[in-house]
């Protein structure tokens, strides 16, 4: 045993004294030119082409507006939330970018660490909030009722299809805003909504299953929240509408994506970026935690995306601005 | 398979480590960036502050036991690969525990970490039983059963604990909580235990009549049965045991350092302490050293990240490495064909 | 729940069921190889999304989604050429050499990726493997335009069944390949060369693995993300055992975890509140419970999991 010893010992001594010869991190420059620095943590991929990317591009286009410095780590695993957002700290990051409620406990724990360093939840609830801590909320009744407005004008068979990632709170939400805006502005129509939910964010042919059996049922209008799922959502609804006319339509989130795939009527942009700029105003002002933000049709960190102008008839058009117009208003709640 | 003597079971891991990190080295030069600084990092990341140790040692933890589970079974001669299983059967008994009973403070605490070790050391039971008394393959039959627990545990945070908002359970009370060894080190007590879990199976292996018995069984149980030993009992024994520590492991986890089981928890644990374990070359002791050793890749790749810009499945692809020549060189030196070459070369040497 | 014994609901369900075990058949089969010859691979997993990666990235830069599934088989066959080497001709532990390739293979293709194609908001979307309907066949009423209307991976892999279930009880190669699984020392005595049959069966074992991960990126959807693999090689591996290491019943066995997918995603849209973490479990719960009625004596080849060492008395 004394020669693992000692072997573990050389190994420990070489590896520090290449630690030595390396790079030190430069110190932070003055303060009067302060580069702030932002940092998000994630446990999916950001080149998912979905959530994790869409949050990605968020802090890079919030930080360019604002000359930050980003970094991210992604893919991390539930056992190492803590110690990746630790890591940021200690490399003195001025801000950590956390996008989803799952990190409310871990940032919770750091953050009592580090005073000094503030944090934003994306999606965290309004409990959440310290002296160092944000949540940005994007009202996920709204995000619900502009999906469920445009569905309920456009469906053909009453029937439209929502799919899922996880059974979260916000999703949830999303769900019911897009069945009472949809059950809203078709109040003839016995409208029903199909859901389910995939169990992954990632699991792109499950999301073509659903879809399809959803479409089997007769669904023609679609709404996801489960970022690589929707994809596959997507692909299958333009299978079934073959080369032929585009009968089954879906509507996308939280990016603009439509012309990405022939079945996009419109979506549900949500300005991530802007309200995560918000948070980055309040950094550099020192005015920083104890709030919530939120994405709201009022504020335009909400709002419906281009239409499809080829698919959605303008009567109908015309009928849909006139809903967001009353939810922007608070008229429909 | 004698150990602690032959330099080859440390030169071996040695040597794999570094061709691991030559490759790795090779992959980040591509990338355009320094290699030596990315190590600089790696280090700096594991070993740089008061925090980073603790992040460290809060790493090592599952790791020790779900290597020890690997190690124990592996000296009988039976392959568990079901720690994970196991370590997810233990967390979802401490949390039910914690959380449902109604009881805090210590006394929850110890409850949960006893009827974690139960819950493991029964999951564990399963493949034993199927081994001993059917003749199954334990490999796979402990793989399936890593499958069926992680489900059950989706179940239990989606439906049975759930927590509102986010698929998660409810956290563990704070009086329920497992201590830590110091303030502003994340570190609990679970470590403590864990070392003192790998000395205690080290000294009942190689000190006590029936650890030499049971490791007889491992090196051949045809013989051990013509010598009168009760090689089924041995085995079932060292599964339950092996589960125990996998079941113990995992409660720590839980009432140490996650308190709440949500998706992904313990993911890849169960194979990380199966290839620490082989790497260790079954040495409880060395198993601690070698689940320090992936803890501390761990840790430093988001340092490593930040610091250079290379993606962290680089740490993936090296630990991976890792393993894979570890284990091929103990392989290598193995073959009866290496064995007589070195005999026929010392024999040359001789005859010189 | 009144639509659920419908004509509509049972052809979906088929057609479903099909969907879902066509990647599930192919990997199994390479694994059926792989066992036949002594040798129990767990890194299908991995050798599915190395292979799923090439593929994808192939079809993506050609246009055309054949030569993706070349690439995946060609990158299945170098994967699993690591797991050849090191249990093969090291004799090294099996299971360890799976469970690495499980961690090296995908680290290997989210790194590519990322490298090759950065972050984007979108998914790069590759060209899929159009349809060939078969002319007589798909005009049977019902079964027709549910089972002849599909890509051509999907005929190979069902052709694949018999093809299997021939070679290993009617021909000779197929005999002598089988007895290097079962008794290989016996079979080293008649003249067979058991290394160099491992070998192969590990070249077939990284093809049809490797077409398997590749399918679901050039027929199935067009795009690729970390996690598409999704635990499929596991279910593969049970649909083996369960299937009893024939080539027909690793069908069936295919089929029916198909079929308990595609129920459980049908069931999931009818009733919100299914558990559906219990569906999963089924595939596992099956074999774990056939496993156990059958118990060791017919528990597959004889030699598999262990080591073959020439020299060995």
């Amino acid at each position: 045993m004394k020669k693992v010893f000692t072997l573990m010992l050389v190994l420990a001594l070489a590896l520090s004294m290449i630690a030595c010869a390396a790079k030190a991190p430069e110190a932070a420059p003055a303060a009067a030119d302060k580069v702030y620095k932002v940092a998000m943590v994630c446990d999916s991929s950001i080149s998912d082409g979905g959530w994790g990317a869409a949050c990605y591009n968020a802090m890079i286009t919030a930080a360019e507006a604002h000359g930050w410095e980003t970094m991210y780590t992604d893919n991390i695993d539930v056992a190492d939330y803590v110690s990746s957002i630790e890591s940021y700290c200690s490399l003195g990051y001025d801000m950590i970018f956390l996008p989803g409620n799952q990190y409310s406990d871990a940032t919770k724990e750091v953050a009592a660490n580090y005073p000094n360093v503030m944090f934003a939840v994306l999606n965290g609830n309004d409990q959440l909030p310290t002296a160092n801590i944000c949540s940005i909320l994007p009202n996920a009744d709204q995000i619900g009722y502009l999906a469920g407005g445009l569905a309920g004008l456009m469906t053909k068979s009453n029937t439209l299809g929502f799919i899922g990632g996880m059974e979260l709170d916000t999703t949830k939400a999303k769900l019911a805003g897009f069945e009472k805006a949809a059950k809203y502005v078709n109040p003839d129509a016995n409208i029903n909504v199909l859901s389910a939910y995939a169990g992954s964010f990632g699991d792109t042919a499950k999301g073509m299953e659903l879809a399809t059996s959803m479409i089997a049922e007769g669904a023609d209008v679609f709404f996801g929240d489960a970022s690589a799922v929707d994809s596959g959502a997507r692909q299958a609804i333009d299978n079934a509408n073959g080369s032929g006319e585009i009968k089954v339509f879906d509507i996308g989130q939280p990016a603009d994506i439509l012309g990405q795939n022939p079945c996009v009527i419109c979506s549900v942009v949500t300005d991530n970026a802007g309200m995560l700029g918000l948070c980055m105003d309040d950094v550099q002002a020192g005015t920083f935690g104890n709030k919530v933000v939120y994405g709201t049709l009022e504020n335009g960190c909400l709002s419906a995306g281009k239409i499809n102008t080829d698919l959605v008839p303008e009567d109908v058009q015309k009928a849909y601005l006139a809903f967001v117009e009353s939810v922007t208003k608070g008229e429909f709640k | 398979m004698k150990l602690g003597g032959k330099s080859e079971n440390i030169i071996i891991p040695l040597i794999a480590v570094i061709l691991a990190f030559l490759i790795g080295g090779v992959i980040i030069a591509a990338l355009g960036s320094n290699p030596v600084d990315a190590v600089g990092y790696l280090v700096q990341g594991a070993f740089g502050s008061k925090t980073n140790i603790g992040a460290t040692l809060v790493k090592v933890t599952p790791l020790i036991f779900t290597g020890l589970c690997a190690c124990f079974a592996y000296r009988c001669g039976v392959f568990n690969l079901g720690g994970e299983g196991q370590f997810i059967m233990g967390a979802v008994t401490a949390v039910w525990v914690t959380v449902s009973w109604g009881l805090e403070g210590p006394l929850a605490c110890a409850a949960a970490l006893l009827l974690g070790a139960v819950a493991g050391g029964i999951w564990g039971a399963i493949p034993g039983i199927l081994k001993v008394f059917r003749g199954l393959n334990e490999m796979i039959v402990s793989i399936m059963l890593n499958y069926v627990a992680t489900l059950f545990m989706g179940w239990v945070y989606t439906e049975l604990l759930r927590d509102g908002s986010v698929p998660q359970t409810f956290p563990v009370p704070d009086a329920s909580k497992l201590g830590r060894l110091m303030p502003g080190m994340r570190a609990t007590w679970g470590l403590v235990i864990a070392v003192l879990i790998a000395a205690g199976i080290y000294y009942f292996l190689f000190n006590t009549s029936k650890g030499f018995q049971l490791r007889a069984v491992g090196l051949n149980a045809t013989a051990s049965r013509y010598q009168g030993f009760n090689v089924k009992r041995y085995m079932l024994f060292s599964f339950i045991v092996s589960g125990a520590i996998a079941g113990l492991g995992g409660a720590i986890e839980l009432v140490g350092t996650q308190f709440r089981l949500m998706s992904g928890f313990a993911l890849g644990f169960g194979f990380d302490g199966v290839a620490i374990a082989l790497i260790a070359q079954l040495n409880p002791l060395a198993t601690v050293l070698v689940a320090y050793f992936f803890a501390v890749l761990r840790t430093g790749a988001t340092t490593m990240q930040v610091g250079s810009g290379v993606p962290t499945s680089v740490i993936d692809i090296i630990q991976a490495l890792v393993i894979i020549f570890a284990v091929a060189g103990m392989a290598f030196v193995r073959l009866p064909g290496f064995k007589q070459r070195m005999l026929n070369r010392q024999r040359g040497k001789k005859e010189e | 729940m009144e639509s659920l014994f419908t004509w509509n609901f049972a052809s979906e369900i088929v057609l479903s069921t099909f969907r879902m075990a066509t990647p599930l058949l192919l990997v199994a089969l390479a694994e059926l190889y792989s066992e036949r010859a002594g040798l129990v691979n767990i890194g299908l997993d991995g050798i599915m999304s190395f292979g799923a990666l090439a593929g994808f990235m192939i079809s993506y830069l050609t246009g055309n989604p054949f030569l993706g599934i070349l690439a995946g088989a060609l990158g299945g066959v170098l994967v699993n050429m690591v797991y050849a080497f090191c249990t093969v001709t090291l004799c090294a532990e099996q299971t360890v050499y799976g469970m690495a390739l499980n961690i090296f293979a995908p680290a290997i293709s989210a790194f590519i990726y990322r490298v090759y194609f950065g972050v984007s908001s979108t998914l790069a979307q590759a060209t899929l493997m159009k349809t060939i309907a078969i002319p007589v066949l798909k005009d049977i009423p019902f079964i027709g335009p549910l089972l002849f209307n599909q890509t051509p991976m999907v005929y190979f892999a069902y052709l694949m069944v018999p093809f299997t279930a021939v070679f290993f009880n009617r021909t000779k190669a197929g005999l002598s390949y089988k007895s290097v699984g079962e008794y290989p020392k016996a079979a080293e005595t008649l003249g067979i060369n058991v290394v160099r049959q491992k070998y192969v069966a590990c070249i077939i074992c990284g093809l049809l693995a490797g077409i398997g991960g590749a399918y679901l990126t050039t027929c199935y959807v067009n795009t690729y993300s970390d996690g598409i693999v999704a635990g499929r090689g596991f279910i593969a591996l049970s649909a083996v055992i369960f299937g009893h290491w024939t080539g027909s019943g690793v069908l069936m066995a295919c089929l029916l975890f198909g079929f308990c997918d595609a129920l459980q995603l049908k069931l999931q849209i009818i009733s919100k509140d299914t558990p559906y973490q219990l569906f999963q479990m089924i595939p596992y719960v099956c074999t774990l419970a056939a496993l156990a009625i059958m118990g060791a004596k017919k528990a597959g080849p004889k030699a598999k999991g262990k080591p073959y060492l020439r020299e060995e008395r």
